[in-house]
């Protein structure tokens, strides 16, 4: 049984990414801590916990931390919808409430199984900064972070050059970055093109008819609109799924290098810009995993197991 | 009527007298100290906060370890020329009997501050990295502390760790950006006051000579911290009262004048650590800190001299 622990900015993909990981065998997730990033973080929570009672999982969900280090919030009402949801405006789960904060959840929880807990970040790296800055050990005792976040490519969807989990909190991301945690990065570039689910594999989706898939479509229903409309993309990016499907079956990463990474936290035009140095010309030790390509099939096909 | 304050603090030669002054002080009732890298490692200034609560029976006084590194930017670990390795002078005392809090520095913070809500003043005065930690953990912080008073910045440069910046806002400029804007009552006790109340060699020796374990520290880490003075601004054993203006201030703030102001602090490039005052309101969004601006040396003093010679 493999370890998780999901930190989430829960809005529509962050939703299907968590349904992954609660519904493959062979995963237990320990906890999920939602942060501030798509939606308020007591939005994302709702939607966390909402999402861990479809399951039919027990999963505790920890609220975590409201803002960004120094930045201001911004939020992705406009991709996600309103409710984050896609204007879905699901129930309140009925489970209780966890009280414990976030990081202090996630931080006892690795130190009680240090080397096994492997951790997924779907969202802005504030909770996780804060974590390793209070408890620097988290580095030695997370086997490997799997961050869904910038563009290695240089490929923006906030601004040309930034994307949106990156963008949200530069700093928090520097600080996790340079933390020493074994870290591999999965871009936004990656969710894109052949890997978004087209016509075709909607269509596919929607008739498996089980709850799970109706979920996937639904929640996502600004997001497909607002792909098409405002990125020019058609079909569904699943940027956090397609990291979920990477920790859960590293195979679906077919190409990965580590390099000296790091986060542009001083301009304004590339703010949050994930800088690779893929050549190596700065001559700095390497500290990111960076995920070059993935297997598009292999990442749908585990996506849609879980649905079916 | 006592003030109830938590000290954040890198102890370090003159916050070691800050403390000492606090914990002497009948009008301050000190509920815990929270220790941060600065001066010199958090693993040495967090024994050494252990050391000064237990010398004269305060070891009742929850100690906890916080930050060992700024948020972003590199650990300077200037301060070891000024203090030592060990924070202590180079004198390497025996190790304190006393634990530390198995909570995180952030976190006793938070705790003290829920447990005493609207009664606390915060004290840092070190780099802010373990109070920016507490603000962004527990965003209604503001609401449950009283006030804030640091040991930092400077509002009319040269700076001491750099031109324009003092050490403690140098360190971290990050978290002091984010204390500075968490829209708290924030006074900011900085190099305009502490360098102006010097601390002379007659003036030591005449604390020097009451004989208490309180002095008896002291002066055991002082000849470093002189050393470095010398070297540094020529001042042939003398001394500036940095740490302990900031308890003070908060004792008797008749003893400075102080005038709001906005004041940025600037994270990046050269100038970083500055705390840039704009009294003529040019910037928007600019915090308005309390900034002490011109001290009554000689008042100072000798509340100080009182408090570490009395019985």
């Amino acid at each position: 049984m493999r370890k998780f622990w999901i930190d989430t900015d829960t809005a529509s993909d962050d939703a299907v990414a968590i349904l992954m990981a609660l519904r493959v065998p062979g995963i237990s997730v320990e906890g999920i801590s939602v942060v501030s990033g798509n939606v308020p973080v007591e939005m994302g929570f709702q939607n966390a916990r909402y999402t861990v009672e479809l399951c039919e999982k027990n999963t505790p969900v920890y609220l975590g931390l409201a803002r960004p280090l120094l930045r201001q919030p911004s939020y992705a009402y406009f991709f996600h919808g309103p409710d984050g949801m896609g204007g879905m405006n699901y129930p309140p789960s009925k489970a209780p409430i966890e009280t414990r904060p976030a990081v202090e959840a996630l931080v006892e929880a690795v130190r009680a199984a240090p080397g096994e807990i492997t951790l997924v970040t779907l969202g802005p790296l504030t909770n996780i900064a804060v974590a390793l800055q209070i408890a620097p050990d988290l580095a030695q005792k997370i086997p490997m972070c799997y961050v869904m976040g910038g563009a290695a490519a240089c490929l923006g969807n906030m601004t040309p050059a930034a994307e949106f989990n990156i963008w949200v909190d530069p700093e928090a991301a520097r600080m996790v970055f340079h933390s020493g945690i074994p870290l591999l990065m999965v871009g936004w570039e990656h969710c894109r093109g052949a890997a978004n689910l087209d016509q075709v594999n909607q269509a596919y989706v929607r008739s498996l008819h089980t709850l799970y898939a109706d979920f996937t479509l639904d929640c996502n229903a600004s997001a497909i609109k607002a792909n098409q409309e405002w990125l020019g993309d058609p079909g569904l990016a699943l940027p956090d799924p397609v990291t979920m499907a990477i920790a859960l079956d590293p195979a679906v990463c077919t190409r990965r290098n580590k390099h000296f990474v790091d986060v542009e936290i001083h301009s304004e035009l590339t703010r949050g810009m994930t800088v690779v140095d893929e050549l190596g010309v700065l001559n700095q030790p390497a500290n990111v995993e960076v995920c070059w390509a993935i297997d598009v099939a292999r990442w749908k096909e585990t996506l849609y197991q879980v649905l079916r | 009527m006592t003030t109830k304050i938590l000290i954040d603090t890198d102890p370090g030669v003159d916050d070691a007298m800050a403390i000492l002054f606090a914990l002497r002080s009948p009008e301050l009732e000190v509920l815990g100290l929270s220790a941060v890298y600065g001066n010199t490692d958090v693993e040495y200034t967090a024994q050494n906060a252990l050391r000064l609560v237990e010398l004269e029976g305060n070891q009742h006084i929850p100690v906890a370890q916080g930050a060992a590194r700024p948020l972003i930017n590199p650990l300077r670990n200037k301060g070891q020329q000024v203090h030592g390795v060990d924070g202590m002078g180079g004198t390497n005392p025996p190790p304190p009997k006393g634990k530390l809090q198995a909570m995180t520095a952030a976190q006793l913070i938070i705790e003290t501050a829920r447990a005493h809500p609207g009664e606390i003043v915060l004290v840092p005065v070190g780099p802010l990295t373990n109070i920016a930690l507490a603000l962004r953990l527990e965003p209604r912080l503001p609401e449950l502390v009283k006030e804030v008073v640091i040991m930092g910045g400077v509002a009319r440069p040269p700076g001491n760790a750099s031109p324009v910046g003092e050490a403690n806002i140098v360190n971290d400029p990050h978290a002091a950006s984010i204390v500075f804007n968490a829209g708290w009552k924030l006074t900011m006790v900085g190099l305009d006051v502490t360098m102006k109340t010097v601390m002379t060699p007659d003036y030591l020796e005449s604390i020097r000579q009451a004989g208490n374990p309180a002095t008896e520290l002291i002066f055991s880490i002082l000849p470093f911290y002189q050393a470095f003075h010398n070297q540094v601004y020529g001042m042939g054993g003398a001394i500036h009262t940095h740490d302990p203006s900031a308890i003070a201030y908060l004792i008797n703030p008749a003893l400075y004048h102080t005038q709001e102001l906005p004041v940025f602090v600037e994270t990046e490039g050269h100038c970083a650590g500055q705390t840039v005052p704009d009294p003529r309101r040019q910037w928007e969004g600019v915090p308005l800190i309390n900034v002490c601006l011109e001290v009554d040396p000689p008042g100072v003093l000798d509340l100080f001299r009182q408090r570490l010679t009395s019985a």
